[in-house]
């Protein structure tokens, strides 16, 4: 999986590409948000537009990125996660907890 | 000119990536619009370029305020070689090679003549491009052996380092030591001569020195004609041994930390060194022979470590197999027969998936005829799964048998979990109290909702929208209240038996179980479970699953 990143305002956006599942891509994303907020960047927007799967171990890594993030009064959110993604969010009951847009504007001036 | 060469970037976790360099202005900074952009506060937001001109390429830095290094020497414009190393700032969050097609194609040229044959007058341009060679001999047959699984040892590996270093240099010996991780002292491991022999007895002797230099400063050290060296010390050790020329590097390896968690990064440390020394040839060892020996030994000590990896993976099989049998204990230690009680029938069965998983299940009579069922998947697999499991079933016992309220119970569950595991450890779980006169009161935490089979032919799932356990403190769970009839059914499952998949690469899916469940609504409890499992043996033809399949059946008398 790869993370390409940029930034809108003050809302940095993470572009996932490929499958969150075990091994490297949950890692490597656990990671990427450990350095944003070490350069004290809070406001996390992860697009899933391109992330056809998600497993329970890239589950775990969205939530340890959420605590992350929430611990440094910040705010992640998740953006156009796909029918699969979706489910699994909903299934889990992390809809309740993590606010999911479609709209990528919607999803940036929410911050 | 053409433009053909790349950056080849490595981050920690030896993901590798490449990135063309087809522009002719390429920038690298800490700002989101550059070409590459490198997240260390150590890096300028535009921090340096590498600009393409007439006769190639150069690195350009543009005012940064930690620097731009080459080779680990600071420069302001730099014409690129092949395999050149980037140093951007003080980032070495990941290695930065410059590769240059053109010299790739050079050594292919090269590779096709017969049969390589290296002398020791060899040209230093033949001899980078041999060296490009042994590199990428080694990396394929190294990812040859990975592919099919060959029998590798890491000491095989470390001949083919050693060996591969030989040729690159043109020296007459090479050794390689490797630290002992209980003593902290290096040990041979493999000691080799240019006809690949294996070098033995007083031969073994050889400039201790710079041996230590390398291990414990954790440097490259490389010296043309030993008889000349300014240093006293080394000069001495040399002349005795009559060595001319002696290059010796630090095998750096990215250790990942066992521990999962984001917060303990990888370390970076000296796991042992490559020395290699001639006494007939004098100043041979170039800046460019050590250049391809530093990239030799960045990727070789990868290789090893994935060949290490391997082998653990063997022997960690061996453990999953005794931990497997640990779980057909523990699976045992569920309920399966139960004494059904009056009002209802209850049927459960649990099938571990090759590996050790995390499913647990449980059965309680608790106070005023009341009964408590709890069905839950730990995340992940393997050992700490299935202690989470055991842990997890231990702790609602306890909590039931003090007849706590169920959302007492789940939210103390929730605490502990949170307190107690790692944040990427959670578990999804239905729980349910049913009451004597068909009331049935459940909390879902991020399980997949229970399918609930009216006799009257309906479905209902049954789901609060809570979230799973150990993941979040701050979550409250609330409870829904049903009725169940005499007739109806309800089947509670782990997501094993929904992710089945076949040899298609189809899943089983909820709605086959529901319409299995709805076609079956008339049989036993112990009929269903039975009908759902035969089902999903026969739609997997036997392939071996990734997951659990647990499944309870309850029916209503």
């Amino acid at each position: 999986m790869e993370i390409h990143i940029r930034t809108s305002g003050h809302v940095t956006i993470l572009d996932l590409n490929g499958n969150l599942i075990i091994g490297r891509s949950e890692e490597s994303l656990r990671e990427t948000v450990r350095q944003l907020i070490a350069e004290e960047r809070r406001h996390l927007l992860l697009n899933l537009a391109d992330v056809p799967t998600i497993d329970s171990s890239g589950i775990g890594a969205m939530i340890k990125s959420f605590t992350s993030v929430k611990e440094v009064e910040g705010k992640l959110k998740v953006l156009k996660p796909s029918r699969m993604a979706s489910q699994l969010l909903t299934i889990t009951g992390l809809m309740s907890v993590l606010e999911t847009y479609d709209d990528e504007g919607a999803a940036i001036s929410s911050f | 000119m053409q433009r053909t060469a790349q950056l080849k970037i490595v981050n920690r976790f030896g993901v590798t990536r490449h990135l063309p360099l087809d522009k002719n202005l390429f920038t690298i900074g800490r700002k989101a619009e550059n070409d590459l952009q490198l997240l260390s506060d150590t890096v300028s937001r535009q921090h340096a370029n590498i600009v393409f001109e007439n006769d190639g390429y150069y690195l350009v830095d543009v005012g940064s305020k930690r620097g731009t290094y080459v080779n680990d020497q600071r420069i302001e414009r730099c014409a690129l070689q092949h395999l050149d190393r980037l140093r951007i700032g003080g980032d070495d969050d990941q290695q930065i090679f410059f590769l240059d097609e053109s010299v790739e194609r050079a050594s292919a040229i090269f590779e096709s003549s017969p049969r390589l044959t290296l002398s020791p007058v060899l040209q230093d341009q033949h001899r980078i491009a041999s060296a490009n060679e042994e590199l990428q001999k080694l990396s394929r047959f190294i990812e040859v052996n990975q592919a099919f699984k060959f029998s590798m040892t890491p000491d095989d590996v470390l001949c083919l380092i050693v060996d591969a270093a030989i040729e690159i240099t043109g020296a007459e010996r090479g050794f390689l030591m490797l630290r002992n991780n209980e003593t902290g002292d290096l040990e041979f491991k493999v000691a080799r001569d240019r006809n690949r022999n294996w070098v033995v007895g007083n031969e073994f002797s050889m400039s201790r020195s710079v041996v230590e230099e390398a291990f414990k400063q954790n440097r490259s050290v490389i010296i043309n004609d030993g008889q000349e060296s300014e240093k006293l010390f080394e000069r001495d050790s040399m002349r005795s041994l009559d060595i001319r020329s002696i290059a010796c590097i630090p095998l750096r390896r990215f250790q990942m930390s066992e521990n999962m968690d984001a917060t303990t990064i990888l370390k970076r440390d000296v796991i042992g060194v490559l020395y290699v020394d001639s006494h007939l040839v004098s100043g041979s060892l170039t800046q460019t022979s050590l250049r391809l020996l530093e990239s030799l030994a960045f990727e070789a000590t990868k290789s090893l470590e994935n060949v290490r990896l391997m082998h653990e993976e063997s022997e960690k099989k061996q453990i999953e197999q005794e931990l497997g049998m640990a779980r057909q204990v523990q699976m045992a230690l569920s309920p399966t027969a139960f004494i059904s009680p009056a009002h209802f029938e209850i049927a459960a069965q649990s099938v571990p998936s090759r590996y050790v998983g995390g499913d647990f299940y449980d059965f309680m009579s608790i106070k005023d005829d009341r009964s408590a069922i709890a069905l839950g998947d730990v995340s992940g697999k393997g050992f700490a799964a299935a202690l989470l499991a055991a842990m997890a079933q231990g702790a609602l016992q306890a909590q039931f048998t003090a007849n706590l309220p169920l959302t007492d119970v789940i939210a103390s569950l929730n605490k502990v979990l949170v307190q107690r595991s790692d944040s990427n450890r959670f578990i999804t779980l239905f729980c349910g109290v049913l009451d004597r006169d068909g009331h049935f009161t459940y909390v879902n935490a991020g399980h997949n909702p229970p399918i609930l089979a009216r006799i009257s032919g309906e479905i209902e799932t049954l789901s609060t929208k809570s979230v799973l356990l150990g993941a979040f403190d701050f979550v409250e769970y609330k409870t829904r209240q049903t009725r169940l009839l005499p007739g109806d059914v309800v089947v509670m499952y782990t997501d094993g038996v929904t992710e089945a998949v076949n040899t298609a690469n189809e899943m089983f899916g909820e709605e086959r179980l529901e319409r299995l469940i709805q076609d079956s609504v008339t049989l036993t409890a112990e009929q269903i479970k039975q009908r759902i499992l035969d089902d999903v043996l026969a739609f997997t033809h036997g392939l071996p699953q990734g997951d659990d399949i647990t499944l309870i059946v309850i029916k209503m008398k």
